[in-house]
């Protein structure tokens, strides 16, 4: 089997890459990375793999590839032969990588605040709630002008990697202490997300829908 | 922050769009400091209830909807539109006896906005407006400012145009824009310092989209000017 996931169940960025794998169908071998309590992670052996310490990275043949972003963008452009989850139009491509820093950059404080919680992380909790609450009040406003237009997705008629990447840290939210109450068109979003063919829900996301 | 000990005022106070409740849908809502459970089977009118499944204090707008019945997350309990237990999946032969029963509100959708009535009384009415139909959904927003706040900042804003204010009831807001334009603003107190604001317009000639994403956005400016008049960095660090 070429396509090799270092995963732990519980992480939101593998997540994303499990969602993208599903979508596409593709089959894949997981070795799962002690992340907590073991913090396999930052052994030697893991920083081999990835000298950042962090999970996702994702083989494929003799290619290695960390930041989820990164595989999210690699997997789609490489085995979506429709192109609906990687566009190559310029303004939804634009649109999408966009959205997709956006994932990997503003929305990661939902992260931080569920890290806090969940594993005891030492962080600024506050900081990390208003700086998520900040980045929902973003992709709610853009949904909700979306919404207007009659589109669920955060770019063009389908879900793309900009969606499978933004889902998971919003939806696991409320184990940081982030709650969903101010955010109706992220709730109708995320309902959407989760009604998709061969979505398949993670600890903390329910399965029925 | 339950409240559950105080007698609720016999009053009307919208707290979401209809049009953003789909159905077979399940939503958290907190109304002054109460939460809440709105959802919509699969087909009828939005549902309020207490967030809380009689059988384990579940949040019941975690569950999920089946049919027209709402099913709690945690063991699937399952509760008919009135309120009824009417299946408990671990005990599939048992008829759930009558006192098993979700805490229900009263309900109401006009204006494209729904309302809830928390009182046991219920001889209030919806807050009359001049026009009856064709209001259309703008958005809603949550700011972190007190009802009073959002209200004075509804009066205040700059709206680019010649504005008039009037208040047809408590907690609610019509601005005449020019000579055509009215919005309508449902305010919904959540907490001392935080309130949901749910906008609906009514014009001559149905505003088409980008109209309405103008309108949206001119809200989420309204939103934005409020939180900043209030001298608050949103959200405040003492509600966290």
């Amino acid at each position: 089997m070429a396509l090799k996931l270092y995963d732990y169940s519980l992480s939101g960025s593998c997540y994303k890459v499990r969602l993208l794998l599903a979508f596409l169908k593709l089959d894949y071998a997981r070795e799962q990375v002690d992340f907590y309590p073991g913090r396999a992670h930052k052994s030697l052996d893991f920083l081999e793999l990835n000298p950042l310490g962090q999970i996702p990275v994702l083989e494929d043949g003799d290619l290695r590839l960390r930041d989820a972003q990164a595989i999210l963008c690699y997997l789609a452009d490489k085995y979506d032969k429709s192109g609906q989850w990687l566009p190559r139009d310029p303004d939804l491509f634009g649109t999408v990588m966009m959205w997709l820093m956006f994932a990997g950059g503003e929305i990661m404080a939902a992260s931080a605040a569920r890290l806090h919680d969940s594993l005891g992380y030492d962080l600024d909790i506050a900081a990390a709630r208003q700086k998520a609450h900040a980045a929902f009040r973003i992709l709610d406003d853009h949904l909700t002008l979306r919404a207007i237009e009659s589109t669920r997705w955060i770019a063009g008629d389908h879900p793309t990697i900009a969606d499978v990447a933004c889902f998971p840290y919003v939806a696991l939210s409320g184990d940081g202490g982030i709650g969903h109450e101010d955010y109706p068109a992220l709730r109708n979003w995320m309902r959407a997300f989760r009604r998709l063919p061969r979505f398949h829900a993670m600890s903390g996301i329910p399965e029925f829908v | 922050m339950q409240i559950n000990d105080q007698v609720e005022a016999d009053r009307w106070v919208g707290v979401a769009l209809d049009s953003q409740i789909q159905s077979a849908s399940s939503h958290p809502v907190i109304l002054n400091g109460r939460e809440l459970a709105l959802w919509r089977g699969e087909s009828g009118p939005a549902r309020v209830w207490d967030d809380r499944c009689p059988h384990r204090g579940m949040r019941l707008s975690f569950g999920f909807v089946r049919g027209n019945t709402l099913r709690c997350l945690y063991h699937g309990w399952t509760y008919g539109e009135n309120g009824h237990c009417e299946a408990i999946p671990a005990h599939p032969d048992l008829a759930p006896p009558k006192t098993i029963c979700a805490s229900t509100h009263g309900t109401a959708a006009k204006y494209g906005i729904i309302w809830v009535n928390l009182s046991a009384t219920r001889a209030a009415h919806v807050p009359d407006l001049p026009n009856q139909p064709g209001w259309l959904p703008v958005r809603s927003v949550h700011l972190r400012a007190s009802a009073p706040q959002v209200l004075d900042g509804i009066a205040e804003f700059d709206y680019g145009e010649p504005a008039r204010t009037s208040m047809p009831a408590q907690n609610a807001c019509v601005v005449v824009l020019g000579s055509d334009t009215q919005l309508f603003f449902a305010l919904q107190p959540i907490g001392l310092d935080k309130t949901g604001l749910h906008v609906v317009v009514n014009e001559s000639g149905e505003p088409q989209i980008p109209r309405r994403q103008r309108l949206a956005r001119q809200v989420a400016r309204l939103r934005d000017t409020i939180e900043a008049g209030g001298g608050g960095v949103w959200p405040s660090p003492r509600t966290l």
